[in-house]
Formats: structure tokens, C-alpha cells, sequence
């Protein structure tokens, strides 16, 4: 299998690898698995006044969805909270050169960024406050 | 360019540079370049050549070498012997016995054999990937012409107990082949001795070149030809003999030394393993007293074994089998084991071989042991079927 220099450079990158331990504030996480696929995924965000302060992943997986989980990190941190929906794991596949089998992994890391997307609507957004406590949504396949 | 530290043996290896040697001078207009088949003096001292390798491969694997013919490989020797030896016989009699962990190059002419008429029985080997003689007992039939078992698994390096599966086909009076590409100059292989009707070799899992291997077989048994050609070998393969290979794997033969360089490679095999084993979270996959010293399979588990290896860039290793390293299934090999796809998916294979030392055994379990904690570090959160 060959990888693109974007793929491998992600793949190494240990940044924003991990989970978000010890983190005070609202850390809502949502994580996706599909075990037919060998991936699963876990992000972990802290929000303040609608903006992703902070964005942390946990992955399983081949070296495309280790790369495109940690590019969908970067993203996103930064960004207002509505770009959890947003994040398009098709963008990400063509500018990793991922090649098209290997779609539905990308596919697990949309779904669990949506779950956290979700999540974080209950509590920041919609039912107040988690005064720290990590809330998760799973989705699985 | 970095040198990369080649830990895959089990796939191929490197040409020894005495068998290069030998090889080229069997090329080039100033040397043994003629047709072993031609009257003249120059086809004689080819022909020479060829029947001094013959008998050096037969000498490495006690059998007796006007019962060797040389073909292209072990793929093109399963083929013939499978094919060959089915095709051969009545349409009364036609029933193949193998196992489920063959090479492909067996499996895939059982299932065309299966698409011709004939029944075969595929028979399962148990968690450490053994198959008994009491399996091929009670699965020799009235019509069974052939069992065939590999002498050595690939993946997973268990060595069968093919003296005893011998003594069995030959007590109920039906064929044994055997495919010793990964055993023969590796452990001890004793094709007239144990009783072995068919045995197909090569040359290149032996520091011996690609594209050459032999089928031994015993006199007296018939087998319908795939190559049709003048002066076919022992009336079994037409076309030109090729000259430099068929040296090539001779030298490579008289070179393998399974005493010596078996006892080496089994020691390193072993600080491999205790290395990995000492990471934690790592199983070893295969009989570990029934192992050939060249080949160890783990399993890293909590990580895809697709990860680790691209982490690896400096070391040249197998996720599963070489044949199915592009593709995404997991080895039906492994999961024959009863090892989960995600537990098959973590498997890695550590091919030793004559040009491996301590010290990259020694560099081999820093970096892997690195990238394993790496790894795994990011997926610590994951469900237990990551890792079970």
C-alpha cells in the first residue's frame, strides 16, 4: 500500500493524540467503531462560548484513518462548534489521497465527530453546564 | 539511501554471492551459456552443470536426483503435483485431502480440481496450526489419490509431522506431496526416507535466485504434464532448461547448512521473541516446539498490524502472508488459528534468515517496541475487541 507525504506526516504527528484527561471545563467526547472495518475512533472536545477551544483523538486503525483523524483534529480545534457537522470526511479523503475502499473508515471518524457534535449541543448549547464531567456518544456499526 | 533491516525471509532472500557467482558463469558468450540439450561440446558442459546441481539438491533433501525435474518454482511444482497427479488417475478414484492453511498455490488448484469433479477435504489444524496423522487417517476414503501437507506453514512457521503423515498414506496406499518450500535446506527434510511421493522445492526462500524451484518424484508414479514440449524434464515439463538458475539453486543447496544455521537462526528467533514478548500485550502465533527457525509470527495486539508496519519504514517485514499483504482480509491462515480479524490484522512476521545478526535483533525490538507503545498509546481508550 502506498501512502501520500500528507498521510505519513499526520500519521506521525502526535499532536492532539490522546485522550482528554485531567482537562477542566465542558469535555463532551463521541467515539464510532466498525469492527468489519478494523477502525475505531474517539474525539474528545473542550468548548467555551460556541468555539472548540480544544480537540483530542483516540484512534484504532490503518494508517489513513490514524492520518485523517488527526487532520480532522486540527481542523477543527479553533472553530466554532457547528464545524463538528461540518467536517467532510470526503474533503479529507482527497486531500489525503485515500483511496476510494477505504472511504467507509473516514466515514467512522464523521460519525463520531457528529455524536460529539451532538453532545455538546446537550450540555453547552441545550442543558447547561457538565461542570467537567466527560460525556460520551457512541456510535457503532 | 537508509539501509532498511530485511526481516522478511520467509518471503524471499537475498542471493548469496557464492550462488551469484556460480549463476554468472553460466552467462555471457565467454562461459557455460549453451543449451543443456544440445549434442555439442558447449551443450555438454552445460548439461554437466545441470545434473551436478540435480544432484546437489537431491543430496540436501535425501532423494534420489534423476527424480528431480526443475521447473519454475513451488508454485508451478504444487500445481503439477496436485493437478498432475488428480488428472493421472481414473475417474473412479478422485479425492483430494489437504489442509486449510496450505499455501495458495495448493488451495487454489484444490478449487480447481473442485470445479473439474473431484472432492476434497480440507482439514482443520487445531489453535497452534498442527494437523495430526489421526486427520489424515479418517479422511483417506476408497477414492483418495493424494493428501498433500506442507512440510513448514508460511505464516506461522509450525512444522507438520510429516513422518508419521507419510507413514499413514502409505499404510492406506495413497500419494503424499508435500510443499517444503519454506523446510527444505532449513531443518532437516528427508524425502526417501520418511516415504514422501511428491516434494516441491525452490530456490529463493534459501538464498537461492526467484524463479526456479524442482518437484521431486518418486519412481513409478505418473503424472499428467501442465507443460507440454521436446524433451520434457523426467517426462514432466517440456521447454529449454535454464541453465544459470538451475546452477544457481544447486549452490544454493549445497550452501544450506539447517544444522548449523538452523541452530543460529533459532536463537535469534528466540531473543527475538522474549524481546517482544517482554513489550506485553504481544502472543506468539504457531507451535512454539514445533517451529522453523527462520520464522516468527505475533501478535501485537491493540494495534493495526497495517500501522505498525508503515511506522516501520527501516524494517522490511510481513503483515500476514507476503502474498496477501495489499489486501485488507485478514490471513485465512490466522483466523484458521481461531484468532479474531482484529487480533489477525495486529499479526506481524519476522522472517530470519543467513544475513541476520544479534544486532538487528537487537535494533529490530527497539524500534518495534517504540512504535508498538506509540501505537497503542493512542488507541488506549479502544473496545476490548481491538485487542481480543
Amino acid at each position: 500500500m502506498d501512502y501520500s507525504s500528507e498521510v505519513a506526516q499526520r500519521f506521525r504527528s502526535s499532536q492532539r493524540a490522546g485522550a482528554l484527561a485531567g482537562e477542566t471545563g465542558s469535555i463532551v467526547c463521541g467515539e464510532a467503531e466498525d469492527r468489519s472495518l478494523n477502525v475505531w475512533v474517539r474525539f474528545c472536545v473542550r468548548a467555551h462560548g460556541g468555539r472548540l477551544q480544544k480537540v483530542q483523538y483516540e484512534v484504532f486503525g490503518c494508517p489513513h484513518t490514524i492520518a485523517a483523524a488527526a487532520a480532522a483534529a486540527e481542523w477543527l480545534e479553533g472553530r466554532d462548534a457547528g464545524a463538528l457537522n461540518a467536517w467532510d470526511a470526503h474533503v479529507t479523503a482527497r486531500a489525503l489521497e485515500v483511496p476510494t475502499e477505504k472511504l467507509g473508515k473516514l466515514l467512522r471518524i464523521e460519525d463520531a465527530l457528529r455524536a460529539c457534535g451532538r453532545e455538546l449541543k446537550k450540555t453547552e448549547f441545550g442543558d447547561g453546564s457538565t461542570n467537567g464531567s466527560i460525556v460520551d456518544a457512541k456510535r457503532s456499526r | 539511501m537508509r539501509r532498511i533491516l530485511y526481516f522478511d525471509n520467509a518471503a524471499t532472500t537475498p542471493v548469496d554471492p557464492r550462488v551469484v557467482e556460480a549463476m554468472v558463469a553460466c552467462l555471457g558468450p565467454e562461459h557455460d551459456f549453451a543449451n543443456p540439450a544440445s549434442a555439442h561440446a558447449l551443450g555438454t558442459r552445460a548439461r554437466q552443470l545441470v545434473e551436478r546441481a540435480r544432484a546437489a539438491v537431491g543430496a540436501r533433501v535425501n532423494a534420489p536426483p534423476a527424480r528431480i525435474a526443475f521447473m519454475s518454482g513451488a508454485t508451478e511444482a504444487n500445481n503439477l503435483a496436485l493437478k498432475g497427479a488428480l488428472r493421472a488417475r481414473g475417474a473412479e478414484r478422485k479425492h483430494l485431502v489437504t489442509t486449510r492453511i496450505e499455501h495458495k498455490s495448493i488451495l487454489e488448484s484444490a478449487r480447481t480440481l473442485e470445479r473439474d469433479g473431484v472432492a476434497v477435504t480440507y482439514l482443520e489444524c487445531d489453535a497452534q496450526g498442527n494437523v495430526t496423522p489421526e486427520q489424515v487417517d479418517a479422511a483417506i476414503t476408497e477414492a483418495t489419490v493424494l493428501v498433500s501437507v506442507m512440510h513448514v506453514n508460511n505464516e506461522v512457521g509450525v512444522i507438520e509431522n510429516i513422518p508419521e503423515i507419510a507413514r499413514v498414506c502409505r499404510a492406506r496406499g495413497v500419494l503424499l506431496h508435500v510443499d517444503a518450500a519454506q523446510s527444505a535446506g532449513k531443518i532437516p527434510l528427508d524425502v526417501a526416507g520418511w516415504g514422501i511421493d511428491l516434494c516441491s522445492l525452490t530456490a529463493h526462500k534459501i538464498n537461492g535466485p526467484k524463479g526456479i524451484g524442482a518437484l521431486y518424484v518418486r519412481s513409478g508414479i505418473a503424472l499428467a504434464p501442465l507443460v507440454d514440449g521436446g524433451e520434457p524434464e523426467i517426462g514432466l515439463r517440456g521447454g529449454t532448461l535454464a541453465t544459470h538458475q538451475i546452477v544457481g539453486m544447486g549452490r544454493a543447496f549445497e550452501l544450506a547448512d539447517p544444522d548449523v544455521e538452523g541452530t543460529r537462526l533459532a536463537q535469534l528467533r528466540e531473543e527475538l521473541w522474549l524481546g517482544l514478548e517482554a513489550l506485553g500485550g504481544v502472543t506468539r502465533n504457531g507451535n512454539p516446539k514445533r517451529c522453523a527457525p527462520h520464522i516468527l509470527s505475533v501478535s501485537l495486539r491493540g494495534v493495526d498490524g497495517a500501522s505498525l508496519l508503515f511506522a516501520l519504514p527501516d524494517i522490511a517485514l510481513s503483515q500476514g502472508s507476503a502474498c496477501n499483504s495489499s489486501v485488507p482480509e485478514p490471513s485465512y491462515v490466522l483466523t484458521a488459528l481461531g484468532l479474531s480479524d482484529a487480533v489477525a490484522q495486529s499479526t506481524l512476521r519476522f522472517g530470519l534468515g543467513r544475513f541476520t545478526e544479534s544486532a538487528d535483533v537487537a535494533y529490530a525490538l527497539e524500534r518495534v517496541g517504540a512504535e508498538f507503545n506509540r501505537l497503542r498509546a493512542l488507541a488506549r481508550g479502544a473496545p476490548a475487541w481491538c485487542s481480543s
